[in-house]
């Protein structure tokens, strides 16, 4: 929004749906197929299917991404949008690195040292939360209660949760807290597979009934 | 609005006062029974309620047995709230005033307060209920956010982020009026924004209906913007004349000038909407090139000329002359004007070719129900009209007919148009194929053996899809389509095929004008020969004079060779025009005419409604309505009194003409009157259609 703007001006038009480039893979349509089935009416099927978008363009949620799931849902784009938007765990602003690491930040993480190792992680990585690394490798998230305070401070990698097994208060915590991170660094980039697009097809698979998978 | 016979009443007591009001209407309207009113923001009679804004809360309790009244510990919204037996509602307490004033500061947090520099300041609701109910300072002494400040979202709706107060009225309308969804909640909390996928344009055709429904100074008209204050602006109760459906609107002016079309409430038409071609199609009142005096031709260029000066000329060229001399009427000429044309013509000019139909081939549609009947709930067959452009308001009741009554639409034309989005079944046939699909369903639903393959074959559209709209259409299914089909050269019988499914199914067969008074002249059997049988006389030298009232055969006819060539042909050429157009060029004498909001004249609209409108503005310069002018004529031509205003023009033409029969300006009511029926019922009484709003 930030173009310079003159009254009266036209805006660019939204592309016509037969205009669209359909990208998703045949396992993917054949997925939406059967989630057609569980639902009432096409509505519904908003969320799973912008999951399933998700997956399809690489952990990231493009315009065209969401265009396409407005396209073979028979809803408008805005529509679709307006839910995409709404939804923090849906990429829509930009496109996250291979790995994201979400690092929860509320109570019992807190207590247990989640801005320590906050802090440890954006040294390691050379990044601020929100920013991705240069190498595109690392995206650093602060989230909010990951629901699994037994375990704080606790991280998420794609649909993986991971903590140090330590906690601040602990003898020589901070320590241990740095050479787990390093571990956990050097373990995710000899993953190639990005973490995104494990965590959105784990969604899909609540979804689709194992008949249908 | 839930004011049904058959729901039964329930006793509540508002500020003490006890009503009866039906059970499960709102709160918010119930207050209203009492003359009372509760400031809201986000509830529209017309919408459903979400009650996102807060600002309705009002304080609810129930009587307890002996007596007292036990409130519940917090307010409700009174957009969300139905009426139950024994409600007992304050809508006027020192909490509630303080909620008020909260939910006021609350969101004027988010607000810019620029009402100042703001079109809406005057008419804002939200600067309304804050001078009524909100907080006299500000506590607020943060900084405020920041966003893009007059965003142009489309030509005409221009979008102001910071004054946003987000209460979904934009949103819900493409939602559930239009259906288009073109409007959607980006983002989330603080960061929510309506607006349009990516960005991109805004290309609802009822768009301009968010900018007057927006509680503040967010969505804005481009057309409008910084052209007046609305504490200088002068209303004038009108009907838009853009097309045939005839909506009521508020024709706003300023010093004479013509600035903005707002909507109207009319029940039995429009409701309260407008679409986009009405609502912004009407910034030539303002055109600078309209003429403003009479003009007489001299060598290669015009002469002014007083109007009897102008008349001479006019009236020596036509006398007496029989066939020898044509009239050819726009579509947006009043039944008055309509009706001296024809009178002047018959008795000063002896001539009967006077002609308002521009279509193709001759016909005159089929008027049997109306617009309300549309959203009656049943089946019906939209046939060879995109109709969101043709008959607007027509397809936004067909939409709250399929969306809320459950009707099934089958809608065929060749290509995709916005009935599809609600239609049940969808047939796209290949141009030119019309009259094929229109036998090939009349031979499926009248059972005559007629095959949907073979009609497949015909016309493109699958057979299975067929099969479907038979079983749509089979029970009771109306037949809709515009005179559009005219324009095709086998209108008639498409229309006579439409009409035979109708017969076939027990439903309605309407086909209705396209123009604004084009039913009028239909009914006051003007429709004549046709522009073309007309144009072609002139140009073979047959007609030797032709009068132009309020038409640009160049913008009406298809085909431009031939009236290039009937205008360059015929000998004396009257251009009666309210604004500048290619004929004038051609023309002997030019006479400037008012439009339809500078002269006073009914409309009739596509369901044969009767619609009067009064002049808000004058025209330009020496512009005179065109029936005036036309009883001036008479007044020189023949020993005869005219008829020297409207009134007595209406009296005249329901003394003449059958179909106006009882037609008065006193039968009219507010909404309008259509012809037939209970006009003739009560003759001496004046008739009110749907009574009060």
């Amino acid at each position: 929004m930030s173009e310079l703007i003159q009254i009266g001006a036209a805006r660019p038009k939204a592309p016509q749906p037969q205009d669209l480039t359909l990208r998703w893979s045949e396992r993917a349509v054949e997925e939406l197929e059967a989630l057609k089935g569980h639902y009432p009416d096409l509505k519904s099927l908003i969320l799973p299917a912008l999951w399933i978008s998700q997956r399809e363009y690489g952990g990231h949620l493009p315009p065209e991404g969401i265009a396409e799931v407005a396209a073979r849902l028979q809803r408008t784009y805005a529509e679709i949008e307006g839910v995409a938007t709404f939804y923090s765990m849906y990429n829509t602003a930009h496109a996250p690195g291979r790995h994201m690491i979400e690092v929860c930040t509320c109570l019992s993480c807190h207590m247990c040292g989640a801005y320590r190792l906050a802090d440890i992680l954006e040294e390691k990585l050379g990044v601020k939360m929100g920013e991705t690394t240069e190498d595109g490798v690392f995206t650093l998230h602060e989230v909010e209660c990951l629901d699994a305070c037994d375990r704080a401070p606790v991280i998420q990698v794609g649909p993986d949760y991971l903590d140090p097994q330590a906690t601040l208060q602990d003898e020589g915590g901070e320590a241990k807290m740095r050479a787990w991170v390093d571990r956990l660094i050097d373990d995710l980039r000899s993953r190639p597979e990005p973490s995104s697009v494990r965590l959105a097809d784990t969604v899909v698979q609540v979804h689709v009934r194992a008949t249908e998978r | 609005m839930a004011a049904v016979a058959n729901v039964p009443l329930v006793k509540v007591s508002i500020n003490d006062v006890e009503i009866e009001v039906p059970k499960g209407e709102l709160i918010v309207e119930s207050v209203k029974r009492l003359g009372l009113e509760i400031p809201i923001f986000c509830y529209h009679p017309r919408m459903k309620p979400v009650g996102m804004c807060r600002m309705c809360l009002v304080e609810v309790g129930f009587k307890q047995q002996d007596g007292s009244v036990r409130k519940m510990p917090k307010p409700q919204a009174g957009c969300t709230l139905p009426a139950s037996e024994g409600m007992v509602v304050y809508t006027d307490t020192e909490p509630i005033h303080a909620d008020r004033r909260g939910v006021l500061e609350f969101l004027l947090i988010n607000h810019p307060l620029d009402c100042p520099i703001c079109d809406r300041g005057g008419e804002c609701p939200l600067q309304n209920n804050t001078m009524a109910y909100g907080p006299s300072t500000s506590r607020f002494i943060e900084l405020k956010r920041h966003l893009p400040k007059a965003f142009p979202l489309s030509t005409y709706v221009t979008l102001d982020l910071e004054r946003c107060i987000q209460c979904g009225r934009c949103v819900r309308f493409t939602e559930e009026i239009s259906g288009d969804h073109d409007l959607a909640f980006r983002f989330r909390g603080a960061d929510m924004q309506p607006s349009t996928f990516q960005l991109t344009d805004f290309e609802s055709k009822f768009s301009g209906n968010v900018i007057e429904i927006c509680p503040v100074g967010a969505l804005t008209s481009a057309k409008y913007r910084f052209r007046a204050r609305p504490w200088d602006l002068e209303t004038t109760p009108s009907v838009c004349t853009v097309c045939s459906n005839g909506c009521n609107v508020w024709f706003d002016h300023r010093a004479g000038k013509f600035v903005r079309i707002n909507g109207r409430a009319n029940e039995a038409v429009n409701e309260e909407w407008t679409c986009d071609k009405g609502k912004f199609g009407h910034e030539h009142y303002n055109a600078a090139d309209r003429p403003t005096q009479p003009l007489v031709r001299q060598g290669d260029g015009f002469a002014p000329t007083s109007w009897s000066g102008a008349y001479d000329p006019v009236l020596a060229a036509f006398a007496e002359g029989g066939d020898r001399v044509a009239a050819l009427v726009g579509p947006r000429v009043s039944n008055e004007a309509l009706f001296l044309l024809r009178r002047l013509f018959e008795r000063a000019f002896k001539s009967a070719r006077v002609s308002s139909n521009w279509r193709r081939t001759p016909g005159s549609g089929s008027v049997q129900g109306t617009i309300a009947d549309v959203e009656s709930g049943g089946p019906v067959l939209v046939f060879g009209t995109s109709l969101a452009d043709d008959l607007p308001i027509v397809h936004l009741r067909l939409r709250k007919g399929a969306t809320n009554a459950g009707a099934r639409v089958v809608n065929a034309f060749s290509r995709p148009t916005e009935v599809d989005r609600f239609a049940a079944v969808s047939l796209h046939y290949r141009p030119g194929s019309e009259l094929a699909l229109a036998r090939g369903l009349h031979g499926l639903l009248a059972g005559t053996g007629a095959t949907a393959e073979a009609v497949e074959a015909e016309t493109g559209v699958p057979a299975d899809r067929l099969r479907e709209a038979v079983e749509v259409l089979k029970e009771g299914g109306t037949a809709l389509s515009s005179q559009g089909l005219y324009d095709l050269s086998d209108g008639p019988q498409i229309v006579e095929a439409l009409a035979g499914i109708a017969r076939a199914t027990g439903g309605r067969s309407e086909c209705w004008a396209t123009g604004a008074n084009e039913q009028g002249a239909i009914e006051l059997g003007l429709a004549g020969e046709g522009a073309t049988a007309t144009l072609q006389a002139c140009a073979e030298g047959r007609v030797k004079a032709l009068w132009l009232v309020a038409a640009d055969p160049f913008a009406l006819h298809p085909d431009r060779a031939l009236v290039e060539r009937a205008l360059e042909t015929v000998e004396f050429l009257v251009v009666q025009s309210p604004v500048g157009s290619e004929a004038l060029a051609y023309a002997s004498v030019v006479l400037p005419t008012a439009l339809p909001a500078e002269q006073d004249g009914t409309y009739t609209n596509c369901e044969r409604r009767v619609q009067r409108v009064q002049p808000a503005v004058p025209p330009p310069g020496d512009g005179k309505p065109d029936w005036r002018v036309f009883s001036e004529c008479l007044l020189r031509a023949l020993p005869e009194t005219p008829l020297f205003n409207p009134r007595e023009v209406m009296e005249a033409i329901a003394a003449e003409v059958p179909a106006f029969a009882g037609c008065r300006y006193e039968a009219l009511g507010p909404e309008g009157t259509v012809l037939g029926g209970n006009l003739l019922d009560t003759p001496d009484e004046p008739a009110m259609v749907g009574g009060q709003a």
